[in-house]
């Protein structure tokens, strides 16, 4: 029980990162880093299917999507008035 | 049990607070993305109460976790990232059209255009 | 006009916390009966021991069509928009996906690491791939989970120094694709002929064969969800149409 307070509060303090960073390449990499943490949680739960499907597109296809998006648009969440 | 409810609740939230309220587009993308790894931990989580086996049926096998939200739950994460490909695709081509990446400076370009 | 759209923010997000209290504060007891009848039954109606599989192609398998159809349209959709993205004039023929070909394949950070280790690493995860899409019915595993790490190991070939193959060319992975399709229709009208329904299992009677029905959809569903993602990421990487 304690384990599962433990991440999911550290997936918490990481989605909040993922939002509050200028840098959208460090979003992007906080946010491959919370799949993975689910994929953990989702093996002690018991429930295996579900834990690599999760790894395999959230770890891989998502953040290749994601990285795609950035490099064409801008890096950088510019503040314009 | 109460505690984990209300830490998934406060993912779930965080994501829609980025939907509505960050002005970049990648960020409200990224919001999308949250909201939906905070409903596929809910349903794994409570389905998971009430046994204590993975759901492969071998020998000695008594008491197994309910197979159904984690049946579900798999089509939900395909079709999110279906639905996030899409999403970026079409970020890509308004950042291509006018220039920036800021939903205000969008809207007035475009209506400058017409 | 600032503070006025913070307070609409804070008061949406009030009544989105409201409106879904509910369900945190509940104490319903999470019902205990489907898990029960598929302990007993589903290896007796399918042919599986992976109870989820048996879930997603035997009982419930018109959820796995819907879901292929939603990947199909989006990625469709995609590769509409990232073909229109190379084009420059309005009536030239587009061949080119990404904004700036000229950035692939000499970029300065691509160093000779990164070719050798992927294009070495390609076909070890190709391998993984097809092994956890063929026992998808007796262990965790299946079609979807399969057919997505097909796509990955086909980025590492892409990303590696083969380029220029066979297994890399989007012409040749959007026909399995289209073929896939093809044969999972022909598969799920099959068990109309053969007094089963739509989706059934044809050879359900026949008691050492009943899971190879299992087998041959989790096959067609892992090659259609991997090619159309290689299709998507090789697009992506800045391929181009017309090898």
């Amino acid at each position: 029980m304690i384990m599962y307070i433990l991440i999911l509060s550290l997936i918490l303090v990481l989605g909040i990162f993922t939002l509050a960073s200028k840098d959208l390449l460090h979003s992007v990499i906080a946010l491959s880093a919370i799949s993975m943490l689910s994929a953990l949680l989702f093996t002690i739960l018991r429930a295996p299917d579900v834990a690599i499907t999760e790894a395999a597109v959230g770890a891989g296809v998502s953040t290749v999507i994601f990285v795609w998006a950035i490099r064409h648009t801008q890096r950088r969440d510019k503040e314009e008035s | 049990m109460i505690i984990e409810r209300i830490l998934i609740f406060l993912l779930f939230l965080i994501g829609f607070s980025a939907i509505v309220a960050m002005r970049n587009i990648i960020k409200k993308i990224f919001g999308l993305n949250l909201m939906n790894a905070a409903v596929v931990l809910l349903f794994i989580l409570e389905g998971s109460r009430i046994g204590s086996q993975a759901p492969i049926l071998d020998d000695g096998i008594i008491h197994m976790v309910d197979p159904i939200p984690q049946a579900l739950m798999l089509t939900a994460i395909v079709i999110g990232v279906c639905v996030s490909a899409l999403s970026l695709a079409l970020a890509v081509r308004l950042y291509q059209a006018t220039g920036s990446l800021d939903i205000d400076v969008i809207t007035k370009r475009l209506a400058d255009e017409h | 006009m600032k503070a006025l759209t913070h307070s609409k923010i804070i008061l949406t997000i009030l009544i989105l916390g409201l409106a879904i209290l509910p369900v945190i504060l509940s104490d319903a007891p999470w019902p205990v009966q489907a898990r029960d009848y598929l302990f007993g039954n589903a290896k007796a109606d399918t042919g599986a021991d992976n109870t989820v599989s048996a879930i997603y192609l035997g009982y419930r398998a018109m959820d796995t069509l819907g879901e292929t159809l939603v990947l199909l349209v989006s990625i469709t959709g995609t590769m509409s928009i990232l073909i229109n993205l190379g084009r420059h004039k309005m009536d030239e023929e587009a061949v080119k996906f990404s904004l700036e070909p000229e950035k692939l394949p000499r970029h300065s950070l691509r160093t000779n690491l990164i070719e050798v280790v992927a294009s070495k690493l390609g076909p070890i995860v190709l391998l993984f791939g097809f092994y956890v899409m063929l026992y998808g019915h007796i262990s965790p595993g299946g079609g979807f989970q399969g057919g997505v790490i097909l796509a990955s190991g086909i980025v590492f070939l892409a990303l590696g120094t083969e380029l220029k193959t066979k297994l890399t060319n989007t012409i040749v992975l959007s026909r399995i694709e289209s073929l896939s399709f093809l044969f999972l229709m022909l598969a799920s009208i099959s068990g109309v002929f053969f007094e089963s329904g739509f989706f059934g299992n044809p050879v359900k009677t026949v008691q050492n064969l009943s899971p190879n029905f299992i087998i041959l959809l989790n096959i067609i569903i892992g090659l259609k969800v991997g090619t159309s993602i290689a299709v998507m990421c090789i697009a992506m990487m800045g391929g181009s149409h017309d090898h």
